[in-house]
């Protein structure tokens, strides 16, 4: 599975601009699916399955894109302006190296500081990728980058960029891979420009109609040298979402995946996420509502180029998804 | 108000019901609903849907009344040395929870009080000031291993403080936003016992409108009513609130407008409280209405909205008062309104002047 991440969190793809994350993960799912095609977004939804009799439709989704940057002006001395898609921060940056989808790359510089103790705002920042005048300058306005970091692996714990959400696409592909027969009808969405406001769950759950979803996404940890107060901590397990800054998520839905852990014998945390949400927001919205909660793979730095989750929760989210997907569901 | 109205909305406030966590209020209001309507479900997300058939002939026209029933509240993130630590559904101010009595919804329900660190532990740039809810504990009594064996993250905490009688026909209480626009609903749906409409009425009590209005975003995707009529409480004058923007309490229904509301229905709503000599205040809502309203106008094809409310003072606190008389003649003036609906009146809703 390391070689899967490895390649999912090495393709650059920020949010509107999925197309080669979603080739490569079209090639690794085609051969396990059912059903696979592509929405209007560009959401890629994989069926496996069809409702049996105590099934259900039910909908997970992992988002595909990225956050990232886009140019909006290059100067005449061919250094290039940038505006941020998603949540990037800009104190993650400096210093940072960017790849365009077209190819070309940079690294991110920083104008003189007015005072050292003051972090830098993005009209500070700047990508300089090796031009010396506007008209040699191969990027152009509206040109989308990434940030590059190589994946790292430190046994146990694993490191790179897009960890969100690259590491749930994998988890998704392995849970694909190993179920083998299910009385439910299972969609597994690679949404779209999650970072941007959930907008590909949000279609893909309307085109869908899923009677259950669950997203599957990162969520942040209280475990590091004072860092906010949060009882989630990596290697203890996936954490099973009850809400998050957007969403509550249906109790009986938790309770069950509580159970249904519980039996299996896996490892799990029970998440309260104060800030951000994840695509079950979009899902729980959809049409007449959806009851909905999330699969959270605990990480640390999130939106940070160096993202770091530990390998046994990511493996035992691909459990946990399994063996749900093993039993009917049934919300009591 | 009516007899047993009163006693029905002090029974709604006793109850838990957070955001999310709608049932007990679902249960309690859908046995009151039952006998005033012909059908009873409850939406995929938690929200109770009543329909009250009309006598027209079918294909009949559908009104939505929609009043959120779930209450704000806290949840445990997790649990230092016996006492909890916590967060909010909803808005909560953290300065009014020291002191507040509780219940944390655990393996059994606990009573438990909000407590803050003495002033002198804090870190000094805290000293001196209203202390933020990330400093606050709740306090069960329990030793710590106990309270391990009881409580788990996610658990709910709730307002535990008996609503409380004032003079001048006024009620103080927490959760009173909205379950005094439930008991208006249920008030509307009482008068039409004995009244004649040709519309279907659906009397929805909505799940999370303090979160996300997850149930107005959902509820009428799935009735698909021809107009929708948000009821809600809204600021009445108090301390710190004494301007325009705030209403006098016990003086009337407030009747929202602007461009979360549709003008004909504001008109229609008006010119029939003014015949019926029904006092009303405009509430003026510049943009977003903080209602169920924001979010069933623009639901599939979009709806023409009314958002009706009740002034209260303390929103959001465990004291929020209102007056009685506002929540009668709120639900008095939506079911005199239902009443006059003619079959065609679809038809009248234009924009023209």
């Amino acid at each position: 599975m390391k070689n899967l991440i490895q390649k999912l969190v090495e393709t650059i793809s920020p949010s509107g601009y999925e197309g080669t994350v979603r080739d490569l993960i079209r090639a690794e799912v085609e051969p396990l699916a059912d059903e696979v095609r592509v929405d209007a977004l560009g959401n890629l939804i994989v069926r496996k399955g069809k409702k049996g009799p105590n099934g259900v439709r039910v909908m997970f989704s992992a988002h595909m894109d990225e956050i990232g940057v886009m140019a909006t002006h290059i100067d005449e001395k061919g250094f290039v302006r940038f505006t941020t898609i998603g949540g990037v921060r800009p104190h993650t940056c400096v210093g940072g190296r960017v790849h365009f989808i077209t190819g070309v790359q940079g690294v991110i510089g920083m104008e003189r500081p007015e005072s050292p103790d003051r972090q830098p705002t993005f009209d500070q920042l700047f990508i300089d990728v090796g031009a010396t005048s506007r008209a040699d300058c191969p990027v152009k306005v509206g040109d989308i980058a990434g940030f590059t970091r190589p994946f790292l692996d430190l046994g146990d714990k694993i490191v790179a960029k897009s960890m969100d959400d690259r590491i749930a696409c994998a988890v998704q592909i392995e849970a694909l891979r190993a179920l083998k027969k299910t009385d439910h009808e299972v969609y597994f969405v690679f949404s779209v420009q999650e970072e941007v406001g959930l907008r590909g769950a949000t279609t893909a759950a309307y085109g869908v109609d899923p009677e259950i979803g669950i997203s599957v996404d990162v969520t942040g940890t209280g475990d590091t040298p004072k860092s906010g107060f949060m009882e989630v901590a990596l290697g203890n397990g996936p954490a099973i979402k009850v809400r998050d800054g957007r969403m509550l998520s249906d109790p009986r839905l938790v309770d069950l995946m509580v159970k249904t852990a519980e039996k299996a014998k896996l490892p799990y945390q029970l998440e309260i996420l104060e800030g951000g949400t994840t695509d079950a927001t979009a899902i729980q919205m959809a049409r007449a509502g959806v009851p909905a909660s999330c699969v959270s793979i605990p990480c640390r730095y999130i939106h940070s180029p160096s993202e770091m989750v530990d390998y046994r929760d990511v493996q035992n989210a691909v459990r946990l998804i399994v063996e749900l997907l093993a039993h009917p569901i049934v919300l009591k | 108000m009516t007899q047993e109205l009163t006693p029905f909305l002090k029974e709604l406030l006793s109850l838990p019901g957070l955001s999310g966590y709608e049932g007990p209020a679902r249960e309690a209001i859908a046995a009151v609903w039952k006998p005033l309507v012909d059908e009873i479900t409850t939406s995929k997300v938690g929200s109770l849907h009543a329909l009250r058939r009309g006598s027209g002939a079918a294909p009949r026209p559908r009104i939505l009344l929609s009043a959120h029933m779930d209450a704000i509240g806290l949840m445990v993130t997790g649990i230092l040395g016996g006492l909890l630590r916590f967060t909010q559904i909803g808005g909560v101010d953290p300065r009014i929870l020291p002191g507040q009595p509780v219940t944390v919804h655990g393996r059994e329900a606990l009573p438990g009080v909000v407590v803050s660190p003495p002033d002198a532990l804090l870190p000094a740039r805290l000293q001196g000031k209203p202390v933020d809810m990330e400093y606050l504990f709740v306090d069960t009594g329990l030793l710590p291993d106990d309270v391990k064996k009881m409580v788990r993250v996610g658990d709910l905490i709730s307002f535990a403080q008996e609503p409380l009688d004032l003079a001048g026909d006024a009620l103080a209480g927490h959760s009173l936003d909205n379950r005094a626009s439930v008991a208006a609903l249920t008030h509307c749906l009482k008068e039409l016992q004995h009244m004649q409409h040709s519309w279907d009425v659906y009397a929805v009590a909505s799940a999370q409108e303090e979160t996300a209005l997850l149930g107005a975003f959902t509820s009428p995707f799935d009735i698909r009513p021809d107009l929708a009529v948000a009821i809600d409480v809204t600021f009445a004058k108090g301390p710190g609130a004494g301007d325009h923007r705030a209403h006098p309490m016990g003086k009337g229904v407030a009747l929202g407008y602007g461009p979360n509301i549709h003008p004909f229905l504001y008109k229609s709503f008006k010119d029939l409280a003014d015949r019926l000599d029904i006092p009303t205040l405009m509430d003026v809502m510049p943009s977003h209405s903080g209602t169920d309203g924001y979010a069933m106008q623009v639901v599939a094809e979009g709806i023409p909205t009314m958002v009706i409310s009740i002034p209260l003072r303390y929103m959001h606190t465990p004291v929020e008062v209102v007056a009685l008389k506002d929540i009668t003649r709120t639900g008095q003036l939506m079911a005199e309104f239902i009443s006059r609906l003619e079959p065609d009146f679809m038809s009248k809703l234009t924009w023209e002047d």
